[in-house]
């Protein structure tokens, strides 16, 4: 996915912090055991937070080394069903958004793209017999966002939505029925929140390229940028979705994850919404943990 | 089913002070306020919630009294006071004769689509007619059509209690709003002023003593 999701640094524990590291080595250790290396390249810190929604109970650690750190082990969160889930769905979010880019992008310009995917191949057919109900949800909304692309729909809610409901379709797993739905929101919400802020961060780049972007047909943009009236009107309807996902948290119990999720949906996500919007947020985190080609 | 222990449901020791079960009380009420449910698809939960929530804290004061655990004076009753009793959670249909009435009595049924189309039916596009648009539009989640909505309902009625509440809590001016870490951020905050987030730097070479772990 994307790599937009971070906690707020300033008020995370030093705890949570050493916690949200063992999920995130955890999940990298996951997708290494089932997908090999293609696997690991496409880790970021969404996919992370979507393992820690996922997550059912309490996981123990254990103490793991590996190629990025040879010489001191790190805190693994231990191989889990739901940890294994969370890396099927990775590989094909990531799989997919590889087949958006080489789709949006000319021959030459989808090189990268069309590497990642040759790459990227056997780990999604694995991922796909896995994950079946998912991949087919995933490219339900794909094809209804693609469409909604090609006919310029004029509303920012409408390819949100398809956005938005791809990643609500990870909820449908949840054994229990009431987390199925908190779940639900959650995950609605962070695809909505996360599909309006790659529009924003992308905008320069698109009206340059002349590529698809939701933002220029609700906004007028002189010069190619959103006026600061439309930033704020922007901001707006991120907070609405940030607020449905607290909203939604505050109703299940989320266990040991509860700190680190709670920081994200109560500071982090405003922060980096308010960096992308003013255009300080950085991109080059994003593209290291954004595409498989990085 | 056996209630829980109220001192559980309240997220206190049963040593805690009677001003620290009122805290907590009180900070739990702000969490599952119906404001931050209103128009929300999961309002039922947090109702229940609440409706646990009101009866944990009226069990310990009725322990308290019995049996003066601790005794630090008398308070009211807030679970009545602050009006965070169940039944606030949904519109009321009482008073809105007509199609306005079947629109909002489907929208507190949960039948968005019946509520859609018998908007869609109505010529009229009145205050009302837009307030109940972006209520819909609201428990979609489609935000941003829904601040719409109820921006033009205020517009057409600005005396209307109703439609200005739905537009300041889209617009998150719901000063009261839960906030773990105190104050109320908004993304319009941390666009001025300076809201720190994680890098993945940070987060690797804290432990290994090499960045690289990021690909």
């Amino acid at each position: 996915m994307f790599g937009y999701v971070h906690a707020a640094d300033d008020v995370l524990s030093q705890e949570d912090r050493q916690r949200y590291q063992s999920v995130y080595c955890g999940l990298c250790h996951a997708l290494g055991r089932r997908y090999g290396l293609a696997g690991r390249m496409i880790l970021n810190f969404d996919l992370t937070f979507l393992a820690m929604l996922l997550q059912e109970g309490s996981c123990g650690t254990c103490e793991k080394r590996c190629l990025a750190h040879p010489i001191k082990a790190r805190t693994c969160q231990q191989g889990s069903d739901t940890l294994d889930t969370a890396a099927d769905m990775s590989v094909i979010l990531t799989w997919w958004q590889v087949q958006d880019g080489i789709a949006d992008h000319g021959f030459f310009r989808g090189v990268k793209y069309r590497f990642a995917a040759l790459f990227l191949r056997r780990a999604y057919r694995r991922a796909k017999a896995y994950q079946p109900d998912f991949d087919a949800a995933t490219q339900r909304q794909l094809r209804d966002l693609a469409e909604m692309e090609r006919r310029g729909e004029p509303s920012l809610d409408a390819p949100a939505d398809a956005f938005a409901r791809l990643l609500a379709a990870a909820a449908e797993g949840a054994k229990d029925p009431v987390k199925r739905r908190v779940l639900g929101q959650m995950l609605y919400h962070l695809g909505r929140w996360i599909y309006l802020v790659d529009a924003a961060d992308d905008l320069t780049k698109d009206v340059k390229s002349g590529g698809y972007n939701p933002l220029p047909r609700r906004y007028d943009l002189p010069e190619g940028k959103l006026t600061e009236e439309a930033r704020r009107d922007l901001s707006m309807t991120l907070d609405s979705s940030v607020r449905a996902m607290a909203a939604a948290f505050e109703l299940w119990d989320f266990g040991e994850n509860r700190g680190i999720i709670e920081n994200i949906v109560y500071q982090g996500l405003y922060a980096v919404g308010g960096a992308v919007l003013n255009g300080t947020y950085r991109r080059r985190i994003r593209r290291k943990g954004g595409h498989a080609h990085a | 089913m056996p209630m829980r222990d109220p001192y559980q449901v309240l997220g206190v020791p049963s040593t805690a002070s009677d001003d620290e079960v009122k805290k907590a009380y009180r900070d739990l009420a702000r969490k599952y306020h119906p404001d931050n449910y209103q128009d929300n698809p999961l309002a039922d939960l947090a109702q229940e919630r609440m409706k646990e929530i009101n009866e944990a804290y009226e069990e310990v004061q009725a322990q308290r009294k019995r049996g003066g655990a601790s005794s630090s004076g008398s308070y009211g009753n807030p679970g009545s006071s602050y009006g965070y009793q169940s039944g606030t959670y949904g519109y009321q249909n009482t008073g809105y004769g007509g199609a306005s009435g079947r629109v909002r009595m489907a929208i507190q049924q949960g039948d968005l689509n019946l509520a859609e189309e018998l908007l869609n039916a109505q010529r009229d596009h009145d205050a009302e007619w837009n307030f109940l648009k972006g209520v819909i539009c609201n428990r979609r989640g489609w935000m941003d059509e829904a601040r719409r909505y109820f921006q033009t309902a205020v517009q057409m009625a600005p005396d209307n209690p109703e439609y200005q509440h739905a537009l300041d809590r889209m617009e998150g001016r719901n000063t009261n709003r839960y906030n773990p870490y105190g104050g109320t951020l908004r993304t319009v905050d941390c666009m001025d002023g300076p809201c720190r987030y994680l890098t993945l730097a940070a987060i690797c070479s804290a432990f290994a003593g090499f960045p690289i772990c990021c690909y």
